[in-house]
């Protein structure tokens, strides 16, 4: 006869309120198989765990069954409790008698039957129960981060700086992200490449590091502490070992007419070019649509359309046949700082955005938005730092920034704040004043959003010290009148409407996520919100983690954050990662899957409901190797412990450990027979 | 036909295979017949009798056939939806098989072909036996088979899109005209959907208190090729094994739903009924709801994923709360 001890919790009032637990406890002492049963004002504190150990000493218990609150809670606190005694923790249960009865329930002589059933139900499944070990996994102690913006390069150098190698990904010829192209940061002001640049080559000098830059992450198999991952190096066309940087390729290069990508279209570079002066690595990229050589080939031409780069290295470092390779590396967890992209409002819009055509981005020359006033704000940029007008190059003597250009929206399909929009536009608003002396600016905006350290202060310098115009109201549109653009608009507050004149209007578009997320989310088997945002496992406790075991994030792939929030996530994430490689082994719950390998005739079903994908092809052979047949397997590393597969067999040949089909049928019977 | 056994001669004499499974002339009608010996080819016989669905010999679980070589099996359209049906769910691996498919123009109902060995009595109302249905005994037998009419020809055929196997290896025979189209089982499904869920409730008590749980629909159903049956687990017990009409309930539904998006509509489960319960109505029944919902039609072409784990973003889902 099974030995179980029933610990029934007021929770304080929560339960105690409905439920009358003294009755509980009396009832469900007189069934079988129970050996002791008390109620207890909160369970889950020191003396209520007393309680549990006390009684599992004395009475000699083999099982223990809490009535509280949800296992999600506090099951982990009384397996604890349990596992203290020497009993094996997988004995212990939890009924739920909170969420699932006392909170939702008024008639107390009703819910108290219903704890009772709840109850009963839960001592046939314990009496089920088995010990349970714990599964221990190996683990390979290198991370892979995926992008190399300033969240990447934060939490790899986090990473690295604890003593674990860090393979980190990025996907342009250059590290850097968009911080490198911002002109300088709020609320400090001080120069953005400034105080990235060191940290960039920190990363790349850095010994735990290896810097893979013009790659993508191709395909991710495994499991926590175990992945594989493949990388694609995309042709470079440029041989990074003989490569010195020197430069002289680009010098050669004809076509110099390429828009430059770093200079946000506003500048041109070269069809082989490095993105910006201190790019890492200072190796150049041939950008192949943009080469007469690679674009002569592509029509045919034999011969070929021009070499000029090729002349002019010394050191036979360009290679036109260079083709894409594929890295392969073993991996321990994934931080994937892949960033945002500014929403395009001009030609290109986004999948279900439709909007804003009445700002004329794109068509009028002189409306520009947010990061290409960065570059024109920027020493390094095209202008030298000179904010002219893109049209006519002259001084904008009139300026006007719209905020919240489809950030909190939902009309035009983006609903949420972009968050960084408010400092970053007091921000432009200063540094246009710091330049033109005797200039205007005025600013459209919903709300100003400036929460955050020195946030405030930094806007109130722009309306008082920079004079700042700020007026509360929405555009409703922009149109040209000879070179001036007209601004027509409404002051919410005054109620008036307004018609002004502008040399430039900068807007502060939303930010968005990168495109072609959703393809790495699916990769990596991570969820992702309807914008595209990485989706955290929980929004104040694991703000950092994702709900696939070993991928975490970093940066504005989770949600607009700025540099600040950015940095910090960064180094949350690292301090996650560093915590999971402290150990030689990861521990994981025993409640994951197990196949019959008699009974399993391999239809694999399982296998395509998985969604951890932990069913694996396992041969059965007999004593000569014959191939008798192929049955599914659980991987116990992958196994979140879901169930799908066990309610997916058809013969029911896999089973939950914990949750086994003779549990779960002995708690049905218990309540409908 | 002359076709067919010069086909399965040199198949049998290269030692391409080792057994031709196909059909013969038997005492009681067409049988089964496992050709070993060239010489025995000219046994091998195709006609409207032969409804057998002989896919079912595949599954791993009859690994006593494993022990005469490699197969090749002679397959209907409706045949080779089960074989795609095993590829599908890998219990065998389309190389190891020869498929050699025969060009169909449809089939007897089986109790005209050979007989279910039922009582034939119809007791059961709309699903078994009345009208023209004929006593056992009357089952033609040789060349001189009834003639298909849309009273004779088998429930499936209506609904038949393959008529010429994809699947096949070797296709062989000339088409012939497509068979009469039945309406019977659709009218019969519409009959039942018009009840109100107390009729429908009795209607099936009706049919299913008859079943004895001999379980011959799931011994001749190639989609059944569990190991271990659900139905034979005993610890615990999920299904009650003393045939009540609660136990037929059970036993029944789970079959069904264990056949939706899978049963190949063959119709073996109504042929080996000695009860003549209306089965195929049940399969039938899930097939369409499958349809309609997964956009999946049963097919002999491996390759389409059945919706059993396989995910659209398009598929309905407000069964989910």
């Amino acid at each position: 006869m099974a030995r179980i001890g029933v610990f029934v919790c007021h929770c304080g009032e929560n339960i105690g309120r409905t439920v009358d637990c003294a009755r509980v406890a009396n009832e469900l002492r007189d069934l079988p198989g129970v050996a002791h049963s008390v109620d207890y004002k909160y369970m889950c504190s020191d003396p209520g765990q007393s309680i549990v150990k006390q009684a599992i000493r004395e009475k000699n218990l083999d099982g223990v069954i809490v009535a509280a609150c949800s296992p999600h809670m506090h099951e982990k606190t009384f397996r604890r409790a349990v596992a203290s005694e020497g009993l094996n923790p997988f004995l212990a249960e939890m009924a739920n008698i909170r969420e699932h009865c006392s909170w939702i329930h008024e008639d107390r002589e009703k819910a108290t039957d219903k704890a009772i059933e709840v109850c009963r139900s839960i001592v046939e499944k314990v009496k089920h129960n088995v010990p349970l070990e714990t599964i221990r996994i190996p683990v390979t102690k290198r991370a892979l981060v995926i992008g190399a913006g300033i969240a990447g390069i934060q939490a790899a150098l986090d990473i690295a700086d604890g003593g674990v190698e860090v393979v980190v990904v990025e996907k342009d010829p250059s590290i850097g992200g968009h911080m490198s192209q911002l002109s300088e940061t709020f609320p400090t002001l001080d120069c953005s490449q400034c105080i990235l640049t060191p940290r960039m080559v920190e990363l790349y000098q850095h010994p735990n590091v290896k810097l893979i830059t013009y790659a993508e992450v191709e395909e991710v198999s495994g499991y926590i502490g175990n992945f594989k991952v493949k990388i694609r190096q995309k042709a470079r066309s440029v041989d990074a070992d003989k490569c010195n940087g020197c430069g002289a390729c680009a010098k050669a290069c004809p076509n110099k007419k390429v828009p430059s990508e770093f200079d946000t279209g506003l500048g041109t570079r070269t069809a082989i070019y490095v993105p910006f002066p201190q790019a890492v690595p200072n190796i150049p990229v041939i950008d192949r649509a943009a080469c007469a050589l690679f674009r002569g080939r592509a029509k045919g031409l034999k011969k070929e359309a021009c070499a000029k780069c090729r002349e002019a290295c010394s050191r036979e470092a360009i290679d036109y046949d260079q083709q894409d390779t594929f890295i392969m590396q073993d991996i321990g967890a994934i931080v994937v700082a892949t960033g945002y992209q500014l929403y395009s409002i001009g030609k290109d819009q986004p999948a279900g955005l439709t909007g804003y055509g009445e700002y004329g981005y794109g068509t009028i020359p002189d409306v520009i938005d947010g990061m290409q006033f960065e570059r024109l704000a920027s020493a390094s940029g095209p202008t030298g730092g000179r904010i002219v007008r893109p049209s006519d190059g002259k001084e904008p003597k009139r300026i006007v920034f719209l905020q919240c250009i489809g950030s909190r929206d939902p009309a035009k399909g983006i609903e949420y704040c972009s968050k960084i929009c408010c400092m970053y536009v007091a921000k432009h608003t200063m540094l246009y004043k710091h330049k033109v002396h005797d200039g205007q600016a005025t600013v459209f905006y919903m709300d100003i959003r400036a929460a955050g350290k020195g946030y405030e202060e930094f806007t109130r310098r722009a309306i008082e010290e920079d004079g700042a115009r700020y007026i509360r109201g929405r555009v409703s549109r922009l149109y040209r009148d000879g070179e001036v653009i007209k601004v027509q608009a409404f002051d919410t507050l005054s109620g008036e409407p307004i018609l002004m004149d502008a040399d430039m209007v900068v807007l502060a578009t939303a930010m968005r996520p990168q495109p072609g997320i959703q393809l790495l989310a699916q990769t990596l088997s991570a969820s992702y919100d309807q914008h595209g945002f990485f989706n955290e496992a929980h929004p104040k406790l694991r703000p950092v983690e994702t709900n696939t075991a070993g991928i975490f994030l970093a940066g504005a792939c989770q949600s607009p954050r700025d540099i600040p929030d950015s940095v910090a996530m960064a180094s949350a994430t690292a301090a996650k990662v560093l915590g999971m490689f402290s150990k030689d082994q990861l521990e994981r719950e025993p409640t994951v899957a197990r196949v019959d390998v008699s009974l399993c005739a391999g239809c694999f079903h399982c296998e395509r409901v998985c969604p951890y994908g932990a069913i694996t092809h396992l041969e059965i052979r007999d004593r000569k190797g014959n191939l008798v047949k192929v049955v599914a397997d659980v991987n116990p590393g992958v196994c979140q412990g879901c169930g799908t597969c066990q309610a997916t067999c058809p013969s029911k040949s896999v089973e939950l450990s914990g949750f086994t089909d003779e549990q779960i049928y002995a708690a049905i019977n218990a309540l409908v027979l | 036909m002359q076709e067919l056994r010069d086909l399965a001669r040199k198949l049998l004499s290269d030692g391409a295979v080792g057994v031709v499974i196909g059909y013969e002339e038997g005492p009681h009608g067409v049988r089964p017949a496992f050709i070993t010996d060239g010489a025995d080819a000219d046994k091998l016989i195709f006609d409207r009798r032969c409804v057998q669905n002989l896919a079912t010999y595949l599954a791993p679980r009859r690994n006593h056939l494993g022990k005469l070589g490699k197969k090749a099996l002679v397959v209907k359209g409706c045949d080779a939806r089960a074989v795609a049906g095993l590829i599908r769910e890998t219990q065998i691996k389309r190389e190891d098989v020869v498929i050699i498919g025969v060009r169909c123009g449809g089939v007897l109902r089986s109790d005209l072909a050979i007989g279910n060995g039922g009582s034939g009595n119809g007791e059961g109302g709309i699903g078994g036996g009345g009208a023209g249905r004929p006593a056992a005994g009357a089952v033609a037998t040789g060349a001189a088979a009834v003639a298909l009419t849309p009273e004779t020809v088998a429930d499936r055929c209506a609904e038949c899109d393959i008529r010429e196997p994809h699947l096949a290896d070797h296709l062989v025979g000339e088409l012939p005209p497509a068979p009469p189209v039945s309406k019977r089982r659709e009218e019969l499904i519409a009959k039942i959907e018009a009840m109100t869920p107390g009729e429908r409730w009795d209607f099936w008590q009706q049919e299913l208190e008859r079943c004895v749980l001999c379980h011959a629909c799931r011994e001749v159903c190639p989609m059944c090729f569990c190991e271990r049956c659900v139905a034979d687990k005993t610890v615990p017990q999920w299904l009650e094994s003393s045939p009540t009409g609660r136990a037929n309930f059970a036993w029944h539904l789970t079959r069904a739903l264990h056949q939706a998006g899978r049963c190949c509509d063959c119709g073996e489960c109504e042929r080996a009924c000695p009860a003549d319960i209306p089965l195929g109505l049940l399969n039938r029944k899930l097939a369409q709801v499958v349809e309609e919902r997964y956009e999946f039609r049963a097919t002999d072409d491996p390759e389409i994923p059945a919706p059993v784990g396989s995910y659209k973003l398009n598929d309905t889902q407000e069964f989910i709360l």
